[in-house]
Order: C-alpha cells, then sequence, then structure tokens
C-alpha cells in the first residue's frame, strides 16, 4: 500500500493508495476524490457540521461492494471530533462530525466517497431541522417525471406558505428540502406532514405519483418517500459526490433552472458531474443556505 | 484531543479551577442484534401495553407511581421529581484526596477521561504530575444528568481519568456469603499457595480479547458474503391522510395549484 503523508493546519495526515481508481469507468482515482472534496469544502462543510455522519465507503470502489459505517471507527485520530448519541436499543454509540477540512479528508481517506447525515443535529437528535421528500422514480420514469413533481410539490408547498428548495439525489431523483430550523419541531410533525402531502399528490396525480413504498406500486411513477422523515434514517448530503459509474454530485439546482430543463425535457443535463459541482458552486454561491437557517412552522398541526 | 465531551465545566479544589470535559473511557464491545418479525423480518418495536384492557398506551396516558405495597402506589409528576432533583452543576468539587488502594474494587461503577479545555492545559498537567507524585485520588461530587455521582479523579498516563463510585447503600452486603470456618491443614494450604505462584504473571489485559465478539462478527461477515441480508418490508403505516385540518389545507392549496397551471 503506498502512503502519502500531508499537513494541514498542524496536523499530520497519512493517505493511502492515492492512485486507487475508486471510478474504473470513468478513471476517476481516489486522488480526485480527495481533490474534489477539498474544493467543494467551503461548500459542503456547513451542511455536514455536528450531524452524525455515516460513511459509505467503497474500499475496492463504486462497482464493487460497499459498507456503511455509523460508529465512528476507533482507530480515528484523537482531533477527529464525536458526539455520543443513543440508539434504538439505548446504547450509546460514538459518531464522527465532519466540523472541518481534515477531518473531511480523513473520512474521504477511507474511500467514504458517499457522506450521508441525519435532517437533525447530534446535540438535538429528536428535532428534524428540515423536512424532506425524496422523489425516487420507477422505471421507466426518471428525471423528468420527477422534475414534474417537484414543480408541483414546490407550488403545493408554497400554498402553505413554506419555502422549498431542491437538488439532485446525484442518482435518479431529486430531493426536496423544507428548511424548519425551530426547536420544538419533532420528527413525529414532520412525518404526519410530509405523509398527508403526500397522500394528497398521489390523489390528485394517480397517474404520476405514488405515496407507496412497495416497488409493484412504482412502476412508472414517481415515489414520493416521506418516510425519509425520521431520526433513524439519513439523506445523502448535499454535494456528497455518488457512487455510480461517473462522479456525479447530489447538487442543489435553482427552481427556475429546474423549470427550464424540465421544459426542454432534457434530463441528461440535470446531472451535474464533480467538475460543474466546483465550477457551479464556486460562481453561484450555496443554494442549500438558506436549509440550514431559514425559520418556517409547519401549518395546522 | 478535540473530542465533544458529554459533560464541561471545572474540576476545582481549593483555590484552584481547570476547565475540562469529561469524556467516556470505554465503547462496550457487545454485539447488538435487532429483533425481527420472522414472517415478514420486520424490525419489531416496544410499545407500552395495558394488559387490563389489551390495548397499546399513548405517551400521554402514561404517568409514574412509585409501589409501596402490592398495587398500591404513590403519584408523582415530573414536576414533582424536578423539584428534588439536583441542579446541574457546573464543577466537580474535590473535597478530600484519598488513597485508591482504599477503595475496594467493588465502588468502582463507570470509568471516564477529563480532558482539559483550551486554557487549561497547564494547570491540567500540574495537578496530574501533582497527584501522581504524592499517588492521591481525588474524591469529589458531581451532577450528571440529574444524578448526583461519588467520583474518584486519578492521574492515568499523563492524563486524569474518572471513576463514578456507588454509593454504600447500593452494595449488598456479604454476610452470609462465606462458609462457616473451619480448620485448614497446613499441608493442603502449602499445596494450593504453590500452585498459585507457579500461575503468576503480571496483568496485560491485552492478552486476552473478546473471543465471542470475534467470533460472532467472524460468522457474520461469512454469512454475508453467502447470502443476500433479508430486508424488511415497506412499513405502510396505518391509512388515514393526516390531521382533518391540514388536510382540508392541503386540499384547498392544491385547487389553487391545478387553477394555476
Amino acid at each position: 500500500m503506498s502512503r502519502t503523508f500531508v499537513e494541514m493546519a498542524g496536523r499530520r495526515l497519512s493517505l493511502s493508495n492515492l492512485e486507487k481508481d475508486l471510478y474504473p469507468s470513468y478513471r476517476f482515482t481516489k486522488a480526485h476524490i480527495l481533490e474534489y472534496y477539498r474544493r467543494i469544502a467551503p461548500f459542503i462543510l456547513p451542511h455536514l457540521k455536528d450531524r452524525a455522519l455515516t460513511l459509505k465507503r467503497y474500499p475496492e470502489g463504486v462497482e464493487e461492494d460497499f459498507f456503511f459505517e455509523k460508529r465512528c471507527p476507533s482507530h480515528r485520530p484523537a482531533w477527529v471530533k464525536t458526539a455520543e448519541i443513543p440508539q434504538e436499543d439505548g446504547e450509546r454509540m460514538t459518531v464522527c462530525l465532519v466540523n472541518d477540512l481534515d477531518t473531511l479528508i480523513w473520512a474521504e481517506n477511507l474511500a467514504s466517497v458517499e457522506l450521508h447525515v441525519p435532517l437533525a443535529r447530534a446535540s438535538s437528535p429528536e428535532t428534524a431541522d428540515s423536512m424532506v421528500f425524496d422523489l425516487d422514480p420507477g422505471d421507466p420514469a426518471g428525471l423528468l417525471e420527477c422534475a414534474r413533481v417537484a414543480l408541483i410539490l414546490r407550488d403545493l408547498l408554497s400554498r402553505m406558505g413554506l419555502a422549498s428548495y431542491v437538488k439532485t439525489s446525484g442518482k435518479k431523483g431529486l430531493h426536496v428540502y423544507v428548511p424548519l430550523n425551530r426547536e420544538e419541531t419533532t420528527f413525529g410533525d414532520t412525518k404526519t406532514f410530509s405523509k398527508a402531502v403526500a397522500a394528497i399528490m398521489q390523489k390528485h396525480y394517480p397517474d404520476l405519483v405514488t405515496a407507496k413504498m412497495a416497488k409493484k406500486e412504482r412502476n412508472a411513477k414517481v415515489f414520493i418517500n416521506w418516510s425519509q422523515n425520521d431520526a433513524s434514517k439519513t439523506m445523502v448530503c448535499v454535494y456528497s459526490l455518488r457512487a455510480r459509474e461517473k462522479p456525479f454530485v447530489s447538487f442543489p439546482l435553482e427552481w427556475r433552472e429546474l423549470e427550464n430543463l424540465a421544459g426542454r425535457g432534457d434530463s441528461e443535463k440535470l446531472q451535474v458531474v464533480h467538475s460543474e459541482a466546483v465550477s457551479r458552486a464556486e460562481k453561484k454561491g450555496d443554494l442549500f443556505r438558506e436549509v440550514l437557517v431559514k425559520e418556517q412552522k409547519l401549518p395546522h398541526l | 484531543m478535540a473530542v465533544q465531551g458529554i459533560w464541561s465545566g471545572t474540576i476545582s479544589f481549593s483555590l484552584v479551577a481547570i476547565p475540562v470535559r469529561l469524556v467516556t473511557a470505554i465503547e462496550p464491545g457487545r454485539v447488538s442484534f435487532r429483533l425481527l418479525h420472522n414472517k415478514d423480518y420486520s424490525p419489531l418495536a416496544r410499545r407500552m401495553f395495558c394488559p387490563k384492557e389489551e390495548t397499546k398506551v399513548p405517551r400521554d396516558e402514561i404517568i409514574r407511581g412509585y409501589e409501596i405495597a402490592p398495587d398500591q402506589y404513590i403519584l408523582m409528576t415530573d414536576e414533582e421529581l424536578e423539584s428534588v432533583s439536583p441542579e446541574r452543576s457546573r464543577t466537580i468539587e474535590i473535597v478530600e484526596f484519598i488513597d485508591m488502594k482504599e477503595v475496594d474494587p467493588i465502588y468502582y461503577d463507570h470509568p471516564y477521561y477529563l480532558v482539559p479545555s483550551k486554557g487549561g492545559e497547564k494547570a491540567y498537567r500540574l495537578l496530574v504530575e501533582v497527584m501522581r507524585r504524592t499517588n492521591k485520588a481525588g474524591l469529589a461530587k458531581f451532577v450528571l444528568a440529574e444524578r448526583e455521582y461519588l467520583v474518584a479523579v486519578t492521574p492515568r498516563d499523563g492524563a486524569l481519568a474518572l471513576t463514578t463510585l456507588h454509593y454504600s447503600e447500593e452494595i449488598l452486603p456479604d454476610e452470609g456469603l462465606s462458609p462457616k470456618k473451619g480448620k485448614i491443614a497446613a499441608e493442603e494450604e502449602n499445596r494450593i499457595k504453590k500452585s498459585v505462584k507457579q500461575m503468576i504473571e503480571d496483568f496485560d489485559p491485552g492478552k486476552y480479547a473478546n473471543e465471542r465478539r470475534k467470533r460472532v462478527m467472524d460468522l457474520l461477515a461469512a454469512k454475508a458474503k453467502e447470502k443476500a441480508p433479508v430486508e424488511a418490508p415497506a412499513v405502510e403505516e396505518e391509512e388515514g391522510e393526516g390531521p382533518v385540518d391540514l388536510v382540508a389545507a392541503l386540499e384547498e392549496g392544491m385547487r389553487k395549484v391545478k387553477e394555476n397551471r
């Protein structure tokens, strides 16, 4: 195994196997992955901060087996910040908090191509600081159908007085976020609300939408997965790479942009690859910033 | 170490106060399993159940009672319980220095480390060094998660360890456990002493691994390779669209959305 030592802010990090091709169909090595995360760091770090990280590690590349790691590895350096979070069985678990660039690079050196985080901060695991609609198309529906559903969803939420924000999943779907950022909002609230929204959407657009998880119900429809609004679930973090044949990114879009692309029927353009993600973020800033700060109250609960 | 603590405050005695954080010193090596329903692999949940009515009891119908006799309870509200709970404290106040050898290990409860916070490093090092040289442990009381603990603070490899101790009233008496005294033959005693001596070693905990945990994890890895995991079914919660007001508001919102498309 080859090793390279780097020094950052006085901390020495040992990076291994930098030349390893982790996206073999695209010739994208671990060094490329580290470079992507180094450049996107100013944008992704605020969204990872103080959240229990789930590492999704692909030690043999994105075409081979992966494994999830929720517990912060015990071989972590002493400076990696951690938190203790209660688990369903009542035991406490030590998790990593990615609050700085060093920790991000350390996590990426473990080949954790994808970074997943809960919709709550580690210090308040029961407070949902946003509500999410995970739009997942069933074949042959795809990104275009997702975009149609996302735009209707945006309008409906807006009628309810709620602003929403959209990002690509980096796989086949879209994620619509509603910032809440109020201490008293529980996952019970977001689940009740999102489930009711999904049910109404299915009722009014039965050919386009399903609110049911069963695979057979999803055929050619967009599944609005409201059940992600749960303290035990995680979502792929905005700006995270995804493990596909190409290094696509879960990337925020402007609603206007989504309207234009959906209008033109150009689903390929909806995917954002690593290099484009960096240049667009540097140019436009963090389109998901409001998700972290905007305070909104769910009505009629 | 920049570990986020489970408590932060100061450790103090006489005029010294050092900012510190408390971090846990052990990670239990227990392999935990979820309990599943064998019919469809749904993970099972715990629910409060009333055996009399044979029904689930919602959270807002659950209260606390202290059983003073069979089927007789004194009720206690959360507010009442809170009124007698110790106030959260920000200090670990050392009240005595003791010889740790005098503390029977049966009193040891849970081990933690104390980590110096910013600005406290120098005083922390000094305290560690003094405690190491005098070979003493600091005895203190402190409040963690609404409970007041008696704790021993000891130096350990240049750092401070904190061990919560059981209160003496928690220790069960051992009277009646030891058999009646009888005569021990000198010859027999010598024989046992000899075998003990032959087995004397330095304590090296690294020599012993949690064999069962390792075997369980190996078995899990092998099984995962062999066969795909079973999958829990999608959670279809009970039907119903949600609170009436919300559903009405969504219907109205949807009507307007459709009008404008």
